[in-house]
Formats: structure tokens, C-alpha cells, sequence
């Protein structure tokens, strides 16, 4: 079990990450979500014991990662968004020498914990090659054998799919899921689908804050109450506005599209009732039939974009430094999203230093995985 | 420790680094021994090591130079801090890797005196203490340049200021001659030295009165000493001088005398500077 309270981590005058709670229970697979320069990649340092809090406290199964390193940081397995690999080093040797850093003590047993490593990562038929020479991918597998010696009981993965091909991806994705059967793991991305997909329960970073924590279904149902409703009605456009904008509790009304006479619009509920049955006899009364009617949910993406841009558009305001490269490990490691490092100089711009785009990243996404 | 003793040990010698920096050590000293020993037929071996000592100067902080940086630049440091490893242990283990590199040429050189007895009468016991004494100073350099390596991602920086360094601490006794004109000198030089350490002081403690505190104390205590015991600030200065440089106790080796403070002196600089990388190491991650 990890528990991390209150942990704040300052560069300078520069808040990296701001009083974070939370507690991992042993099991399953967490997943830290947030834009890039968020905190995420700092957190895992200061969880790892690279770096040390400013304060705050970061507990590994009771040690206590600052009085008793040692036992702290064997219980964790860490790969950073980098691999520290050796490059001159065959993948044998590497894995080799990471278990005796681990302190396994016995020949035999490290031997079987490298066999067994590189068999659940598929590593063996490059297991004589140098890691100079390997892809990024299988270089990114053999991070995670070696997270896998010394059996610790905490695996911290940091964007381990960041820069890899969608084939590999997918891999790596399943090798993570596969972990997730006999270890804890916490991983970190931008990428929302990913944390989706392979996630039991998510923790949301921006700014340095954590915003929300909760199952992917929970989060989506958090704000799914605001239903949003959207509807096709027949009727002039200024009509079908007038209609609808007339129903009582529903706000936020935005025509569409316009085809002929059919205006599709979408309306949330303030109050998180459901007003399909007012809307649909309003419009009716109104002269302006409604032929398509449904009830949108929110997605994690919603909630995501949500979450994120609100506390951005405020310390945006009260901090003007963006923080774009915040992050020591380097954020630069080529993320399609939320890569916005240049700072327009208007006042608006300020307000949200860091748009996320979530909607082309996961298309994108999804084109990669089908 | 031993797992970062044995893959350091490795890596120097499955590269070439660990070769070349072998080969031009032994090299010298060889070349030293040829042309003194056998032509020239001295039967005085520690002069030559004396001789040897500017290559040192070039090759060791070769040796040194990538041990942390290079760590740092590949992020290969984040396996090692976060590995259940003390910062102690990581520091000797690298510093112990680098010893059995330049060991392999001290040791190669221990059998060139041997090979003199069967000329004649050889003193080795003169000759072994003073490759004793060599390898201290080896050692002592390999410190300096673990920690100056430990201060910067680059690697040639890393070099180029552990040759600074090793340079100054060479001409140290020809600098100090040039500073024997007397107080006023000591004077200035203290002053210096107590303002530098008030700027970090106001740096570290993020304050400017702690450091405006520290050099106004600093300043009247050194004002006082200059006007009442200006011999005292004098041979403080001399003794600091002294105690920079870094290749004068091995002289002693070298007229046949087993110097103990030369002994401890070498060994208090290698403890100091490993103490000192483990605290840089340690300071990065509070940064």
C-alpha cells in the first residue's frame, strides 16, 4: 500500500506539485492522468525516492520513503519516461546487474527471476543483443523487466507508451494489463483512452493538483447527473431556438447543424433532471416535432477536459508563468497533446496556459489502434 | 555496491577507455624507466614516478570524468537512486572501479624495479613505498574528479575543470613563490574568501542579511587579526597554500622517506572529496 500525504514538491518558486493526497491499496492498476507538465512525472519521482519532497510524506508499505529508503525503495519497481538503460550492455547483463542492485542475493534465484522477467516481457530472443541496437519499444520492455526484479510488490511505470508505434502500444498495453494480475501498478499518461482501457482506478493531476480520483465509471458518472441532451426538431432555426430555449432548467443551448428544416441542437439540464419528456411536449406545442432525441452521458474525456481547465483558467490568472517543461524529466518527449509551449502574449491566452486536446488525440488514437 | 563496482569495472574495460588510460600510464612511466634506469642506469626508481605524475594530471581526469556526468545525461542515475542502494555505496563503488583501473599500470610498473636487481643492488623498499604513494595520488585525483564529475551532466566540463583543478594543485609551490611578498597579500586573499563564503551563505539561506552578517563577522575578525597577529594570517596563508598542493607530499616518497602525514594527507583528501560527491548527489534531489 502507498500512502502520499500532502505532498508538495517546489523548482525554485515554481510549484510543481501542490499538497497531493492520495492512497494506492495493493492490487490492480492505477492510473495517474494529466496534461503534460501537470506534476505527474515529479510525483513519481518523489514516490520513487529520486527526488526528495519539500514536504509532505510518502509512505511504501509503512517505510517511509525519506527515514528508511532502503526498504522503501524495495518495494517499488521504477521506469522512468526514459529507460536508464546501459546502452553497452548486452539485455542479460543489464537485467544481471539491476538484480543484484536489487539486492537478490542467491545466483539461482536471480537467475530465475531474469528467466522468468524476460519471459513475461518476451525479451528472450534479444536477450544476448546490446540494447544499443534495439528498438524503442523492446528497449521500453526491457525497463519494464527490470522494474519486475527483486519481486517488488509496486510496479510505477512513468508514460511507459510515450514515443512507442501503435503496434507496440498495444503490446505494451497488454503487457501492463498482464502486470496487473500480480502486481500493483501505477502508471502516468496524457493520453486518456490509454488510461481507460487499461486502468482500474484513475487519479487526475492538473497543475499540480490532484482534481478528481475514482474508477473511470465513477468519473464519468461524477458529472453525467448534467445530462446533456441532444435532439433533432423540424422547424425554422429561429423557431426550434425559441422552443427550446422557453423549457424551464435548461441551459446551455447551442444549435448544431441545420439540414433543410431539421435543427439539431444540444441542451444540458441544470439541475441533472432528466427533461427529455418536458423538452419533446414543449417543442410539440411549439409546432416544431421533435425527430431525434437522446441523452448524452458524459465521457472520460468530458470529465477529463472539464477538471483540468478549470483550475487552469484560475491559476493561469493568479500565476502567469506557464508551465510548459515544469517537468525534469523533460515533458519534451514528443506528445502530440497538450503541447502548447509557446505563451501567447494576450491576457487570454494566459487564462488557460495548457488546452488540452483530448478530442484529436483520441481520434488519433483510435485510428492508430484500429 | 558490488553490483555498481563489477558493471563500472566492465564498462571501462569493455570500452577503450580503460585500455588507452592502462596503456599511456604505463607508457610513460616505461619510457621514464628506459631512459633513466637502464640507459642513463640510476638505480633511483622513485624519481621516475615523480616524473610520471604530470600524466596523471592529463589521463586521470579522463577516467573520472564520465563516471557521474555520464549518468546523469543518460537519466541512468534515477536506476541507481531509486534502487534499494545507499548514495555512500554508489559513490564507492564507482570510486573502487576507477582505483582497479589505474591499479592495473601502478601494479604493471612494480615489476620494472624488480627487473633492476638484476643489475644490482636496488633499494626496493624505496621503490615499492614510493609506488605506495603513487597510487595514493592516483586515488586522490580519482576523488577529484568523481566529484567534479558529480557537479555537471558534461562530461568534457567534467574534465576540463578536474585538469584545472589537478593543475593548480601542480604549480601550487610555484604560485605560493610568487606570493611570498607578506601580509598584505594574506590579507586580500582572506578577504576574498570570506566574501565568497557570505555570497553563499546569502544563496543558500535565501537571505541577505545572513550573508551581509557573515561578511561583516568575517570581515572584523580578519581586520583585528591583520592589525594585532599579522603573522598568524601569514602562516595560516602559507599553510593553506600547503595544503593545496596536491603533489608535494609525494616529494617526500621520493628522497626515500615513508611519510605517514603524506599518507594521511592523501587519504583525508580522497575521503573528503568522496564525502563531498555523495552530498552533491544528495543535494540534486532537494533541488
Amino acid at each position: 500500500m502507498i500512502e502520499v500525504s500532502h505532498l508538495t514538491k517546489r523548482y525554485g518558486s515554481h510549484c510543481a506539485v501542490d499538497d497531493i493526497s492520495f492512497t494506492v491499496e495493493d492490487g490492480g492498476i492505477y492510473g495517474l492522468l494529466g496534461p503534460n507538465g501537470a506534476g505527474k512525472s515529479t510525483t513519481m519521482n518523489v514516490m520513487t525516492g529520486y527526488l526528495s519532497p519539500t514536504s509532505g510524506t510518502v509512505r511504501i508499505d509503512g517505510h517511509d520513503i525519506v527515514e528508511e529508503p532502503r526498504e522503501a525503495k524495495a518495494c517499488i519497481g521504477y521506469l522512468p519516461e526514459q529507460p536508464p538503460l546501459y546502452t553497452d550492455m548486452t539485455v542479460r547483463e543489464y537485467l544481471q546487474f539491476v538484480a543484484e542492485l536489487k539486492g537478490v542475493k542467491h545466483k539461482a534465484d536471480r537467475q530465475e527471476q531474469i528467466e522468468r522477467a524476460m519471459g513475461r516481457t518476451g525479451l528472450d530472443e534479444v536477450m544476448g543483443r546490446l540494447i544499443r541496437n534495439l528498438s524503442k519499444g523492446y528497449r521500453q520492455r526491457v525497463g519494464i523487466a527490470a522494474t519486475l526484479l527483486g519481486n517488488p510488490k509496486v510496479i510505477i511505470l512513468d508514460e511507459p507508451t510515450v514515443g512507442l508505434d501503435p503496434a507496440q502500444m498495444i503490446e505494451i498495453r497488454a503487457l501492463i494489463h498482464d502486470l496487473g494480475q500480480t502486481h500493483t501498478v501505477i502508471l502516468s499518461s496524457h493520453i486518456l483512452s490509454e488510461v481507460q482501457a487499461v486502468c482500474d482506478k484513475v487519479l487526475i493531476i492538473a497543475h499540480g493538483h490532484l482534481v478528481a480520483q475514482g474508477t473511470p465509471e465513477e468519473l464519468a458518472g461524477q458529472l453525467a447527473a448534467h445530462g446533456v441532451i441532444s435532439a433533432t426538431a423540424l422547424g425554422a432555426p429561429a423557431a426550434v431556438e425559441a422552443a427550446a430555449a422557453a423549457v424551464p432548467g435548461l441551459t446551455g443551448l447551442k444549435v448544431t447543424a441545420v439540414r433543410g428544416d431539421e435543427v439539431s441542437f444540444t441542451a444540458a439540464s441544470e439541475s441533472g433532471a432528466d427533461l427529455r419528456a418536458v423538452l419533446s411536449k414543449a417543442m410539440a406545442d411549439a409546432g416544431c416535432p421533435i425527430i431525434s432525441l437522446s441523452s448524452q452521458t458524459m465521457s472520460l474525456e468530458d470529465v477529463f477536459l472539464q477538471l483540468t481547465e478549470a483550475p487552469a483558467a484560475d491559476s493561469g490568472k493568479s500565476e502567469p508563468e506557464p508551465d510548459a517543461g515544469a517537468e525534469p524529466a523533460g515533458s519534451g518527449a514528443g506528445s502530440p497533446a497538450g503541447g502548447e509551449p509557446e505563451p501567447e502574449p494576450s491576457a487570454e491566452a494566459h487564462a488557460e496556459p495548457q488546452t488540452f486536446v483530448p478530442s484529436g488525440d483520441a481520434a488519433a488514437e483510435q485510428k492508430e489502434e484500429n | 555496491m558490488l553490483a555498481v563496482f563489477k558493471r563500472e569495472t566492465r564498462s571501462y574495460f569493455t570500452s577503450v577507455v580503460g585500455y588507452v588510460i592502462i596503456a599511456a600510464i604505463f607508457a610513460f612511466i616505461a619510457l621514464y624507466y628506459a631512459a633513466n634506469n637502464l640507459i642513463f642506469a640510476s638505480s633511483d626508481f622513485a624519481s621516475i614516478l615523480n616524473a610520471s605524475l604530470l600524466v596523471l594530471l592529463f589521463v586521470l581526469p579522463a577516467l573520472s570524468m564520465r563516471s557521474f556526468a555520464d549518468e546523469r545525461r543518460n537519466k541512468t542515475d534515477q536506476l541507481l537512486l531509486t534502487s534499494p542502494v545507499s548514495i555512500p555505496a554508489i559513490v564507492m563503488g564507482k570510486f573502487l572501479a576507477q582505483l582497479v583501473v589505474f591499479l592495473v599500470p601502478v601494479a604493471f610498473s612494480c615489476l620494472l624495479p624488480l627487473t633492476m636487481c638484476l643489475f644490482g643492488d636496488v633499494s626496493l623498499t624505496s621503490a615499492f613505498s614510493a609506488e605506495f604513494a603513487f597510487f595514493l595520488v592516483g586515488a586522490a585525483c580519482i576523488a577529484i574528479g568523481t566529484f567534479l564529475s558529480a557537479m555537471t551532466e558534461n562530461q568534457i566540463i567534467s574534465y576540463l575543470a578536474t585538469f584545472a583543478v589537478l593543475l593548480v594543485g601542480y604549480m601550487m609551490n610555484s604560485i605560493q613563490s610568487l606570493f611570498t611578498s607578506g601580509n598584505t597579500m594574506a590579507f586580500i586573499v582572506f578577504g576574498v574568501v570570506v566574501a565568497i563564503a557570505a555570497v553563499l551563505v546569502g544563496l543558500l539561506c535565501k537571505s541577505l542579511t545572513a550573508g551581509s552578517a557573515v561578511f561583516c563577522c568575517g570581515a572584523v575578525v580578519l581586520i583585528l587579526l591583520f592589525r594585532l597577529r599579522p603573522v598568524w594570517l601569514l602562516n595560516a596563508f602559507n599553510q593553506l597554500l600547503d595544503a593545496l598542493a596536491l603533489f608535494q607530499p609525494f616529494t617526500d616518497f621520493v628522497g626515500g622517506m615513508f611519510s605517514l602525514p603524506g599518507i594521511v594527507y592523501y587519504l583525508s583528501v580522497v575521503v573528503l572529496f568522496l564525502f563531498l560527491t555523495g552530498q552533491a548527489l544528495e543535494r540534486r534531489r532537494w533541488n
